[in-house]
């Protein structure tokens, strides 16, 4: 009895871990989608989030301040997405993918002037696992809270504002209208523009903080390529969670699991490229069997004339 | 502008061969290397004499020429994969996934087949790294027209399934005997490709890619299959008004499009590692996006851009020896062409900046004094 809740424990610890990355960048995603444009670029601005972030904790010393990094870069590089497609009217799929080009370049060159090398870099201050007094003494709970780190906690509380912004603010009323209907809402005096920028802008800052909790909160370094396709899963779990918060942490602890299982069945029979092959496998199937009545926003990719 | 089109409707469909494109290429080319500048400056070398180096070196003697060439062979492939997709505006980010397979069907084809003459065997590989990238890219393109999945995500997840499907192979069962790094055994000769310089890794796959663009020209211009394609990607609904199947047209181009990547991954394999080898492509398939972006999805512009790519790269490599400015640093230039083609206003815009915020002061400075004027009176 006990190796079988020894076991339940550890798929719960891992999926959820696998699973707080993937949230905050999903969360991000909304908010892009939400506002009208496509959230292609987050795989560019999560690496660009793990990157900084772990420069950012190297030059300060200070996790925090490296968290902060990764969120800045993960802003300044959405608005190159954010330029192009707004004010330029780019077709959002490639202004979205130079995103991406850009931030699988830009890491080797910098980490290649600090230290000479391409791929890894130092180890650097990292997130620790944050002990609760009172929850640590439940049996099974304590346990898996025990193996979390700060941005566990910092991820639930920003889906829930994320819910309760689209769900009961006027704002977020306006930004879902924005990404229906440029037109109406431009005719209502709603600053489109201003929203979709706004909307581009959060889904850089929780990419990018969805990219440092891979460099900071699951590692304590950066490695080339530790993103590993998350960001366009988390197009997929976007969609999967129908645009929405609460949708997107379901699915994202729903991905954890599948993320999870190469870890669970690393010393198995099982060879480990097929293991790792499991994340993308599951979301090619969610792409191809889970997306049924999915509607979309009618207004992604749309512009509109303002004064 | 509407009515022109409305006089000369064939113009709506024909490739963008005019000057003025090429002038749009030719400035986000240079603002792409400008910024590129400032980055060699910001670390600590002197652009201009770090851009001189990397042309000395990749065009000034007859081994950098071939160099270039050699770098420029897969880019030409996968931006031609890129570029024809595109143009049924179908986002094929899949090449470096047919890319990775291509190269393995290669490497079994030019291993187990033995003992024929070096024409048939070269053919016979080429032809089975065709068809299985093709194959890829086929089953991206039927996922996107029977369950309506975007091929944007799925040729992203089939590129992280395929290469580490490929690693498992050259890993474990094709693994070569005695080495030690994760590679398939050697080709046979027969099935290597004839070089085209002594002593390099240029070989006839550079004339191939050439070829293949030519037959892609063709095939958009001249054919009426062409036709289709161009009309569905001008307008998805007007082909599907005019009677054209355009699933038909989608599975056809991304299988072309999936076959040329394959190809890309038979070049590098069959003239430059004779094997497979484990993450041997430096991210070519998504260069392709910028040499075809650089091209503005033509296949014959296609050559010239991937050349000046494997130009840059051929640069970098000879620069990257000397200095700390690593080969990536051409991905940068080359993800700055895709933003500047994409925009070609955006350089012109950065450009005027200093003039329009000096206009700016002016206006606020012309403001307070009038403001001051008021205050007095």
């Amino acid at each position: 009895m006990s190796d079988v809740l020894n076991m339940v424990s550890i798929i719960l610890i891992s999926s959820l871990r696998m699973s707080i990355p993937m949230a905050l960048t999903t969360v991000g995603a909304v908010y892009s989608v939400r506002s009208g444009i496509s959230e292609l670029g987050c795989e560019g601005m999560m690496i660009a989030g793990a990157f900084f972030g772990m420069l950012g904790s190297y030059m300060t010393q200070n996790v925090w301040f490296g968290l902060a990094w990764g969120l800045a870069a993960g802003v300044a590089i959405s608005m190159v997405h954010g330029v192009l497609h707004i004010s330029y009217r780019v077709n959002q799929t490639i202004s979205g993918m130079s995103v991406n080009l850009l931030g699988i370049a830009i890491p080797p060159i910098i980490m290649q002037f600090l230290w000479k090398t391409k791929t890894l870099s130092p180890s650097v201050p990292s997130f620790k696992k944050v002990n609760l007094p009172l929850f640590s003494d439940i049996p099974f709970f304590g346990r898996i809270l025990g193996e979390m780190n700060v941005l566990f906690y910092l991820m639930l509380i920003i889906v829930l504002l994320s819910w309760l912004f689209f769900s009961k603010t006027v704002f977020g009323l306006r930004m879902r209208m924005v990404g229906e209907n440029p037109t109406v809402a431009s005719t209502l005096g709603i600053p489109v523009k201003a929203y979709k920028y706004l909307g581009t802008a959060l889904c850089g800052a929780l990419s990018g903080m969805g990219g440092a909790y891979l460099s900071l909160g699951q590692m304590d370094l950066f490695v080339q390529g530790m993103t590993a396709g998350r960001g366009y899963i988390a197009m997929v779990i976007n969609a999967f969670g129908r645009y929405n918060p609460i949708g997107a942490l379901g699915g994202s602890i729903f991905f954890g699991f599948f993320d999870s299982l190469q870890i669970i069945f690393q010393d198995s029979f099982i060879p480990s490229a097929v293991m790792m092959m499991t994340p993308y496998v599951f979301t090619l199937i969610v792409l191809v069997f889970g997306l049924k009545n999915l509607k979309i926003p009618a207004g992604v990719g749309k512009h509109v004339d303002e004064q | 502008m509407i009515q022109e089109h409305a006089m000369k409707p064939r113009n709506l469909l024909k490739a963008n061969s005019s000057l003025i494109t090429i002038r749009t290429s030719l400035l986000s080319l240079l603002f792409a290397i400008v910024i590129g500048g400032a980055i060699i400056a910001a670390a600590g070398y002197s652009p201009l004499e770090t851009y001189a180096a990397m042309f000395k070196g990749s065009l000034s003697s007859r081994k950098g020429i071939v160099l270039s060439l050699t770098q420029a062979t897969p880019l030409i492939f996968t931006g031609l994969s890129f570029a024809i997709a595109y143009r049924v505006k179908l986002v094929n980010l899949g090449a470096e996934g047919q890319l990775y397979l291509g190269a393995m069907a290669a490497a079994v084809v030019g291993y187990y087949v033995q003992g024929l003459n070096q024409f048939s065997h070269v053919s016979i590989t080429l032809l089975a790294s065709a068809t299985v990238g093709g194959l890829a890219g086929l089953f991206i393109g039927y996922l996107r027209i029977r369950f309506g999945a975007q091929e944007v995500i799925t040729s992203i997840m089939l590129n992280e399934i395929i290469i580490l499907f490929t690693s498992f192979l050259a890993a474990g069962p094709l693994k070569g005997q005695n080495s030690v790094t994760v590679q398939t055994e050697r080709i046979a000769s027969t099935a290597m490709l004839p070089v085209l310089a002594k002593q390099s890794q240029l070989t006839i796959a550079f004339i191939l890619a050439i070829v293949i663009a030519l037959l892609l020209a063709v095939l958009l211009n001249k054919t009426v299959v062409g036709y289709e394609m161009r009309v569905t990607g001008f307008s998805r609904r007007a082909a599907e008004t005019g009677g054209i199947k355009v699933w038909k047209i989608y599975l056809l181009t991304i299988f072309i499009s999936g076959a040329v990547a394959g190809l890309g991954g038979a070049s590098q394999v069959m003239g430059v590692n004779r094997r497979f080898v484990e993450g041997f492509s430096a991210s070519y398939g998504f260069s392709g996006i910028s040499v075809a972006a650089l091209a503005v999805y033509n296949p014959i512009a296609v050559v010239f851009s991937g050349i000046i790519f494997g130009i840059l790269r051929a640069g970098a490599m000879t620069v990257s020896r000397t200095t700390s400015i690593p080969v990536e640093f051409v991905s940068v230039i080359q993800s700055l062409v895709v933003v500047f083609m994409a925009a070609p206003k955006l350089g012109l815009d950065v450009i005027a900046l200093p003039k329009k915020l000096y206009g700016w002061i002016q206006q606020i400075r012309t403001r307070q004094t009038m403001r001051g004027g008021q205050a007095h009176e």
